[in-house]
């Protein structure tokens, strides 16, 4: 009993930080603020790749 | 902050950079609604990232890395809204954002980049991108995938640099920098090497124009499908054009049955038209309740769902007409608590001309910052007719009159009588005492009526404000500069105030 009540918490303090943090990214933008890095990243993956260019 | 409209100053949300210094605070009960869906949108998206051909696909091509900002761009339509019209706005957008994963799923699993399923690549359909679809409620067993929309059209909207690069390389190539950016972006895209290599065969259309069907023809080059050029008669509202614009559509089925193997099947394509009926007589109602003092489903929250039911899904997809009847609760809702849409109604506007795709979220702008409320927009304002559910001669000719009232050009390029005339025809039913007119720098199609709009705009006592822009080039006129267009002729013809002035100038040239 006291097993199950343990993961019970251990599951409710987890979902409230998941919670917590997923709210932070939100409000903050902070997805957003982090893709705007990735894009960049990925531009030069993009440049880097070989093309057959031509009409 | 607070659950009023207006109650954030919006303008100091912007920062220079690419994206937002913070999310809206809305009241609880909106910002808890708008979080979820927040979570909703990426939980469709990294969904689709677990595909394999997928991600191959995000390392592939330049114009995936777009989609990064699809949050942005949601965040972009949703600004200031509360109420009915937010859950209208993620109604809609967050469908677009589901539909849109969904034809890059396909276009990724028949590409030979990608996904390589040669068996499904053998039954999709290449469209066009301003191409109606209807033709295909008669293929069941075929996939229909508008090439262009998720490459170039999309990618333009939700990042508004999205398509600069393949403009540039189609101008490198030789091609004139005063010409409409979509065809070059298209064009520049096929010179890059960056369209998936997919379908049987592909179906090209004079719908946006003849630019359009031309830079098509060059782009056929790359794909080396059999392509049927299907072109329909512009001036759609004479009598005589009909008969060949059915022609036109009975010779585009004989193409695709020929190339595919399949036959039309009429039961399918009847049963599509039921659905794309009732889809219609859910708008006329949107439309109905536009004209009353207490408008719901209006601006940004007609104008790019509308192009995506009426032209990409064409009835085929039943789920389009569901979240059609709940966005009409919505609004009914609404309008039976009076709500605005605006934390002040100052001005009731009909929207004119083409839409810049690198500012789609121009009319909630004009909402928050000014009280103008977008009633309506000449791309949305399409056929409202119904169509036949049993007669296939009677379905030839509808067909037709889909094709020639495609969003993009039933007005621009129709004629006098549906883009003069039927302008005050809709100022005066929605009583509409603005007219915004946008005015596409490279698009010559509306540009003889310029003096004629003045003309009769003041003759009726509209005030007309023209909004200059370059489609999907920002480099021509920017967000700011279209923005500032109706900033001078608030400030000097009518002596306004702003609602929100922190939304009159500020810095979004570097903005997604």
């Amino acid at each position: 009993m006291d097993k199950i009540k343990k993961m019970g918490k251990i599951m409710l303090i987890g979902f409230a930080a998941l919670f917590l943090l997923s709210w932070i990214i939100y409000f903050f933008n902070l997805d957003m603020k982090a893709s705007v890095y990735l894009k960049k990243l990925m531009d030069k993956v993009y440049d880097m790749r070989k093309r057959d260019r031509r009409l | 902050m607070g659950k009023k409209m207006n109650s954030e100053k919006l303008g100091n949300f912007y920062y220079g950079n690419k994206t937002k210094r913070r999310r809206e605070w809305r009241g609880a009960a909106d910002t808890w609604y708008d979080y979820t869906r927040w979570l909703a949108n990426w939980k469709v998206m990294a969904k689709f990232m677990m595909k394999p051909a997928n991600l191959k696909g995000f390392f592939r091509y330049r114009w995936m890395g777009s989609y990064l900002a699809v949050p942005d761009f949601v965040d972009r339509h949703t600004e200031g809204l509360r109420g009915p019209q937010l859950r209208i706005a993620h109604k809609e957008f967050d469908f677009i954002v589901e539909h849109v994963c969904e034809t890059i799923g396909n276009l990724f699993r028949a590409d030979p980049a990608c996904g390589n399923d040669e068996e499904f690549s053998k039954r999709v359909v290449v469209f066009d991108e301003n191409m109606m679809s209807q033709i295909m409620n008669g293929f069941p067993n075929l996939q229909m995938v508008c090439r262009e929309i998720p490459v170039v059209y999309t990618p333009s909207t939700v990042l508004q640099e999205g398509v600069l690069h393949y403009i540039d390389v189609a101008e490198e190539f030789g091609l004139p920098s005063d010409v409409c950016p979509m065809p070059a972006a298209e064009l520049g895209c096929a010179i890059d090497d960056d369209f998936p290599q997919i379908g049987i065969c592909a179906v090209n259309c004079n719908t946006t124009c003849d630019g359009s069907l031309m830079g098509n023809g060059v782009e056929a080059r790359r794909f080396n499908i059999p392509t049927f050029q299907l072109a329909v008669p512009i001036r759609h509202m004479q009598e005589s054009v009909q008969e060949y614009g059915a022609e036109e559509i009975k010779n585009c089925i004989k193409f695709i049955e020929e190339q595919t193997g399949e036959t039309f099947d009429w039961e399918h394509y009847f049963k599509c038209m039921k659905t794309f009926n009732a889809e219609t007589k859910l708008f006329r109602e949107w439309l109905e309740l536009s004209k009353t003092d207490y408008p719901q489903i209006i601006g940004n929250n007609v104008a790019l769902y509308r192009d995506a039911y009426y032209q990409v899904g064409g009835g085929r997809d039943a789920r389009f007409l569901q979240n059609d009847r709940e966005i009409t609760e919505l609004g009914y809702q609404g309008y039976e608590k009076k709500v605005l849409c605006a934390s002040q109604v100052r001005h009731r506007a009909v929207l004119w001309g083409v839409q810049a795709q690198y500012y789609t979220a121009f009319p909630i702008w004009l909402q928050n910052c000014w009280g103008i409320l977008p009633l309506i927009d000449m791309l949305s304002l399409t056929s409202t007719s119904y169509y036949s559910e049993d007669d296939k001669e009677q379905a030839y000719l509808d067909m037709a009159d889909l094709y020639m009232k495609m969003n993009m050009r039933n007005r621009s390029n129709g004629g006098y009588e549906v883009g003069v005339d039927d302008l005050w025809r809709f100022c005066e039913e929605f009583r509409a005492d603005m007219v915004i007119m946008y005015e596409h720098i490279g698009c010559k199609a509306m540009a003889g009526y310029h003096g004629i709009f003045e003309e009769q705009a003041r003759e009726r006592g509209i005030h007309l404000v023209w909004v200059t822009h370059g489609l999907m080039d920002p480099r021509k006129a920017s967000r700011k500069d279209m923005r500032g267009e109706v900033n001078r002729y608030m400030r000097a013809v009518l002596q306004e105030e702003p609602l929100d002035p922190t939304l009159e100038d500020f810095a979004d040239d570097n903005n997604w």
